[in-house]
């Protein structure tokens, strides 16, 4: 094996770097065995990205759960550790589409995650979080517990056969557009919502800087949308697909985040946890990504 | 920029031999050649990113202290829409928006470079101009994002709207039906930023062509920068005058025409936006005591420059608008045009008008 042999002679090098007192050569090969512990690592993850879309790019949703601007900043929070959790792995990130909530935080919003095993890695994070603190927004300071429902959807690439949508089952319609519009209005918001009439699914965009772009970004969200629906009728079967926010049932939470009155964080699913939200917050997911897909491929394999 | 025809048709005879018309250009052109938009010009000024997030803290604040008072005032932007333009305004001033943007709010001590394309101090200066002048957000940064395309826009030219996008979908159904549009000739009447001629030649094939008139040697001067920076010298020839007049020597030859002529009432424009009513020429906004002076005009020339079978879409002012200029064209213009008909825009108001020239 390449890996085994490296490994040995990277250890053997070590032995000889000491026996000669070359810190220079010890350090690099303390270096190098490093990169293979790394190596290995990835190899392992890609090993649990076999699934038919693992590879696509993504939507992640993000949805504010009752309980008014708590959750709502914790929506804020959840969709902000996505975003540079997705940064940190090298992926394209961009808000499609955001509902910002009246005093803070966020009602809802979708953002798109683009690259290699984006989907692989982010199915994992499908379900409800929720969050334990003091909140800011209670003057009383006393502990809320907040909840945000995420959803993932995989954007399919040109090889998968994706739902055929009718022009004329679609409704167009520009949103927040005040008064007369035409020449009488001067504004850079050109949102717009789509609606497929014979499922009601929608979708809207008002983050890109023309109509033209907002309507293309909509149009991508509801393509996935709609594939997504029927990749879930027909995998009804095995079980295999990833939920919809509006499937998600609140029950279903799969990560606890306490910041008061101790400090963790717990995935129900797997039991793993840590002893430090901020770097959680801060987009350090991937530990949980792993388990959580180690997990399931042992499930698999029972 | 277009002209009242009605107020000063005699002016505009002279003008016709003359280069520059002295009724129709409130303003006289200072220079005429185009500002560059700031997303195109080099980065050659130099901050720290400590400064720069500095400037950004000020300017996000003063987009929050608007809250919903312009939208209130005057259907004007909200602090929701200024934070996203001021997102905007960073992407095309700083040479590595994206790095800036993400960066944790952290680093107010760092002193490391980073390269503008627009001094800080105009930075200050532009966002000042956008949130307490209300100057429209595309002349503070140059351009306007108009479907797929990046147009230059300055002061002088009219910013093309969203709506108006939706006419070079018309065009393009249009073709479809009938091949024979994609290789003719197209006329944009009061091209302003030279958005619809572009739209429609990027569409037709390689003999089509399209002929871009505009009154306003500003307009003119920047429509013709747009053609170039998307390659088009050849399919797009820009003329100044005034509608129809640049067009005579090659009447009948036409397929299609469009325009996006000036329709508000003229009593209207004292209680327009103040991105609008105190930034945008009134020139290509003010259509006359009823808004249609020029859509009348347009509908009468349409008769002899359209071939049979040859195409016309004109925005209007809306639902009146377009039914009043439908009806037009059936009593007033009986027989010269088919399938006439009205076509919304995405908030479902009547926007345009079609039509085919009879045959």
């Amino acid at each position: 094996m390449a890996i085994e042999q490296e490994l040995v002679e990277h250890i053997d090098m070590i032995k000889l770097a000491r026996e000669e007192n070359d810190p220079e050569l010890e350090s690099e090969s303390v270096k190098a065995l490093l990169g293979i512990r790394r190596n290995v690592k990835e190899k392992e993850l890609e090993a649990l990205l076999s699934g038919e879309h693992d590879y696509c790019s993504c939507f992640i949703e993000v949805q504010a759960g009752a309980g008014g601007t708590e959750s709502m900043d914790w929506a804020s929070m959840v969709m902000q550790m996505y975003k540079l959790w997705a940064q940190r792995k090298g992926y394209g990130v961009s808000v499609v589409d955001e509902m910002p909530g009246e005093i803070a935080g966020i009602k809802r919003a979708t953002i798109k995650v683009d690259g290699e095993n984006a989907f692989g890695y982010a199915k994992s994070e499908v379900g409800v979080h929720r969050l334990v603190r003091i909140s800011p927004f209670d003057s009383a300071k006393r502990r809320h517990t907040s909840f945000v429902a995420v959803a993932v959807i995989p954007i399919l690439g040109d090889g998968s056969t994706r739902v055929q949508i009718n022009e004329s089952d679609l409704r167009i319609e520009r949103f927040r557009s005040g008064g007369a519009g035409g020449q009488s209005v001067n504004t850079t918001e050109s949102a717009v919502r789509i609606t497929h009439i014979p499922t009601g699914i929608t979708a809207s965009c008002q983050n890109e800087r023309s109509q033209h772009s907002n309507k293309a970004s909509a149009m991508a969200v509801l393509q996935s949308r709609l594939d997504q629906l029927e990749m879930a009728r027909q995998a009804q079967m095995n079980a295999q697909h990833t939920q919809s926010l509006t499937e998600i049932s609140w029950g279903n939470q799969i990560r606890t985040y306490v910041l008061h009155p101790y400090r963790m964080v717990k995935d129900l699913r797997t039991n793993y946890e840590v002893s430090d939200p901020d770097s959680v917050l801060e987009g350090d997911l991937d530990d949980f990504i792993l388990s959580f897909l180690s997990t399931s491929l042992d499930k698999d394999e029972e | 920029m277009k002209v009242d025809i009605c107020e000063c048709v005699e002016e505009m005879r002279l003008s016709f031999i003359r280069p520059i018309s002295c009724c129709a250009v409130s303003s006289p052109a200072t220079s005429l050649k185009p500002q560059t938009p700031l997303f195109l010009r080099p980065p050659t000024f130099k901050t720290t990113i400590s400064d720069l997030k500095k400037w950004h803290l000020w300017a996000k604040s003063l987009a929050s202290s608007v809250g919903s008072t312009f939208l209130e005032l005057d259907n004007g932007p909200d602090s929701d829409l200024l934070l996203r333009e001021l997102n905007w305004l960073v992407e095309d001033a700083v040479e590595t928006p994206k790095l800036f943007l993400q960066q944790p709010h952290k680093d107010y001590h760092d002193n490391s470079s980073v390269s503008i394309r627009a001094s800080l101090e105009d930075l200050y200066m532009l966002w000042k101009q956008r949130v307490e002048e209300r100057r429209p957000f595309q002349y503070v940064v140059g351009c306007e994002h108009w479907r797929d395309l990046v147009l230059s826009v300055q002061e002088g030219v009219l910013i093309p709207r969203p709506e108006t996008e939706l006419i070079v979908d018309l065009v393009d159904d249009a073709i479809k039906e009938n091949e024979e549009l994609r290789e003719g000739l197209w006329a944009d009447l009061g091209t302003g930023s030279g958005a619809l001629a572009i739209g429609i030649a990027r569409i037709l094939g390689t003999s089509g062509r399209v002929v871009a008139t505009d009154l306003s040697p500003v307009a003119t001067a920047v429509a013709s920068y747009n053609v170039q920076r998307y390659d088009l010298e050849e399919k797009v020839y820009v003329k100044q005058g005034s509608w129809f007049e640049p067009l005579r020597d090659d009447e009948g030859e036409f397929v299609g025409l469009v325009s996006n002529p000036p329709y508000i009432p003229s009593k209207d424009i004292d209680g327009l936006q103040a991105e609008v009513g105190r930034h945008e020429p009134r020139l290509a906004l003010d259509g006359g005591a009823s808004g249609v002076n020029d859509l009348i005009h347009l509908c009468d020339g349409a008769v002899s420059l359209l071939k049979p079978g040859g195409f016309f879409a004109f925005e209007t002012n809306g639902d009146e608008q377009s039914k009043s200029l439908v009806h037009y064209i059936e009593t007033k213009k009986q027989g010269s045009f088919s399938k006439v008909k009205m076509v919304p825009d995405f908030a479902g108001i009547q926007r345009f008008i079609t039509g085919f020239r009879g045959r």
